[in-house]
């Protein structure tokens, strides 16, 4: 079965800029991702769960451990790993067919593939989009392009990095079923780098809550529910509430608010919550 | 119903006054009458006296006149149309101050020089004095144009496709760029015209030299803004690229190069600026033609119609040249939201 990743006692350690320090990414990092599954890495800024998916995507070394993707040790990137960033993900000089037309040239899946290009707009809804360039399309646009073009070259895998970070939250919500739809359709394996709770319990079947400084897992929660989910449902907010807390608690910084108010009002500054 | 643009601009903009309707008519045939006032004043008014005594030595022609005459139809052409289009219209109230203080400035220069003689030969040849030298040498001159259109050419694209070549690699590769760099600290701040004593004394012909010297003036801007354009291009380009699986052809040819021709392309705006003032120049001093070569030549003779003949035809040139140049790199990045 295809799209299967093991990471096994990954660490990552990156120089800091001008200087001889270091810094510690990811420590000691386990996780086994199954073919087909839809996985969110789930956390606060600095957990290194962007690293941890670059290092899926080929486009980082490991410092120590491995990955291995379908039973393989992963040695730079590969159209079977494919990957959406949050901006830029389109190449802005070309129009959106010759930006999936560059993805199939590039992974030398064009002769084959070709005809497949107009379903592809069809399914993101671009077809009438097609000649145009990223720069006059909406965000929703550009980023169901991205996907699209991802997609088109058939990876194993999808990296998505915080891919609708950039929208407003009914393009995302909107956007979010599009996801589901193209994965189910598809049958890929998904990673997707969140810092949105709703959104990883919306989509994932599984949660990799991280905590920061060195990136570490420390909590995996399953989300037995089946697809289409509700974002209204009891058992949704109930599974939200439990995730905040914990992570709440796996931040470990306990804010004294009467200290914080106080000091807030010394400094005269009004503060919004 | 769905609206065009322009109907939702007509529709949406304030109502004019009939005063203000008047005024704009009034100013859209404004140009026509200042034209036409002109010709009246040039056929019309006496001329200096000292020209009058000598028609030999001082020959007026009706060239001019034919000149104004062609400048009034099209102005009536324009005008007619501004009744049946709009849109016309509105261009033909914009634009009609600037023809009118141009009618204003032909009337006044042509007052001073030939009516009244304030401003006097041969320093201040009138319009048809210049009209005439074109036509009476324009094989000459199209001659000029073409043997410099060739040399800036020549040094242009080769100064070019060094630049891109040097900057491109530059700013893909570090180890391009530590020998590329010291060249370019070295050589960027020194005019490339510096060069034009040695090129005179060294080069095996002097189009080869002139070709290098003007090469070497396009080379450095070329270079520095391939280097900061390929530099600059965002490093997610690059990745999502290789998750394709791009080699690094691709890479170079296919992503970094489009991605930089927003810079590259400032580059070669200024190199233009460069390559003409090179052109200058190395015909002014050393190539024995060209318009530059013609205006130093006339200027022997002190044939000053001529030189200002050559300026009018120097002048045209370029803005042909850079208007091409402009069309080409608004058809390139037309990717690009300020080129919509």
């Amino acid at each position: 079965m295809s799209g299967q990743v093991e990471i096994r006692n990954l660490s990552k350690v990156f120089a800091r800029p001008g200087s001889d320090d270091t810094l510690q990414a990811l420590d000691n990092i386990s996780l086994d991702i199954r073919p087909g599954e839809f996985v969110a890495l789930l956390g606060a800024s600095g957990c290194g769960k962007s690293t941890l998916l670059r290092i899926i995507a080929g486009l980082e070394i490991p410092t120590k451990g491995e990955v291995l993707f379908n039973g393989g040790r992963i040695c730079g990137t590969s159209p079977k790993r494919g990957l959406v960033f949050q901006e830029h993900s389109l190449f802005a000089w070309l129009t959106v067919r010759q930006n999936i037309e560059f993805a199939l040239k590039t992974s030398r899946q064009y002769q084959d593939r070709k005809c497949e290009i107009d379903r592809w707009l069809e399914l993101a809804g671009l077809a009438e989009f097609a000649g145009n360039y990223p720069h006059q399309l909406s965000g929703g646009m550009r980023q169901r392009a991205a996907l699209v073009r991802a997609l088109a070259v058939s990876p194993d895998v999808l990296l998505l990095d915080e891919p609708l970070g950039a929208l407003d939250s009914f393009t995302r919500m909107s956007l979010q079923d599009e996801l589901v739809r193209l994965w189910q359709e598809r049958g890929n394996t998904m990673v997707m780098v969140t810092h949105d709770i709703d959104e990883a319990i919306y989509l994932s079947q599984r949660i990799v809550i991280m905590s920061p400084r060195p990136g570490r897992i420390s909590r995996i929660i399953e989300v037995p529910r089946s697809y289409p989910r509700d974002r209204a449902s009891g058992d949704f907010t109930v599974l939200r509430n439990e995730i905040l807390r914990f992570m709440n608690f796996a931040h470990e910084q306990q804010y004294d608010y009467v200290l914080l108010l106080r000091h807030y009002k010394s400094v005269g500054s009004l503060v919004t919550w | 119903m769905k609206l065009t643009a322009w109907e939702l601009h007509r529709l949406e903009s304030s109502p004019k006054s009939k005063l203000r309707r008047t005024f704009e008519r009034i100013l859209t045939i404004l140009p026509l009458l200042l034209v036409m006032a002109h010709m009246a004043e040039y056929k019309l008014m006496p001329d200096f006296p000292k020209y009058v005594a000598n028609r030999i030595a001082y020959p007026v022609s009706d060239t001019y006149t034919v000149f104004l005459g062609i400048l009034a139809f099209a102005l009536l052409i324009y005008l007619i149309l501004s009744f049946f289009s709009d849109r016309k219209y509105e261009r033909l109230v914009h634009s009609s101050p600037l023809y009118c203080v141009i009618a204003i400035i032909l009337s006044i220069y042509d007052i001073a020089t030939l009516k009244t003689g304030i401003l006097q030969l041969p320093y201040f040849p009138w319009a048809d004095r210049i009209l005439l030298a074109i036509i009476e040498d324009r094989k000459m001159l199209l001659d000029c144009v073409t043997n410099s259109l060739i040399l800036l050419f020549a040094g242009y694209l080769a100064g070019a496709a060094a630049g891109l070549f040097c900057g491109v690699g530059a700013g893909w590769s570090k180890k391009i760029r530590y020998w590329i760099m010291p060249l370019l600290k070295l050589l960027g701040p020194i005019p490339s015209t510096t060069w034009i004593s040695i090129i005179l004394v060294v080069a095996s012909s002097l189009f080869a030299g002139s070709v290098f010297m003007i090469a070497l003036g396009v080379w450095y801007p070329v270079t520095m803004a391939a280097l900061n354009g390929v530099a600059n291009v965002n490093r997610s380009n690059f990745e999502v690229a290789k998750t394709f699986g791009a080699n690094r052809f691709e890479l170079v040819f296919k992503v970094a190069i489009p991605a930089a021709m927003p810079s590259i392309f400032n580059g070669l705006t200024q190199g233009m600026g460069i390559a003409c003032t090179a052109l200058m120049v190395a015909e002014m001093l050393g190539v024995e033609s060209g318009l530059g070569w013609y205006i130093n030549w006339q200027r022997g003779w002190a044939e000053f119609a001529k030189m200002y003949a050559a300026v009018i035809i120097i002048c045209l040139t370029f803005t042909a040249v850079n208007f091409v140049l402009t069309l080409i790199k608004k058809r390139v990045l037309r990717w690009k939201e300020e080129y919509v």
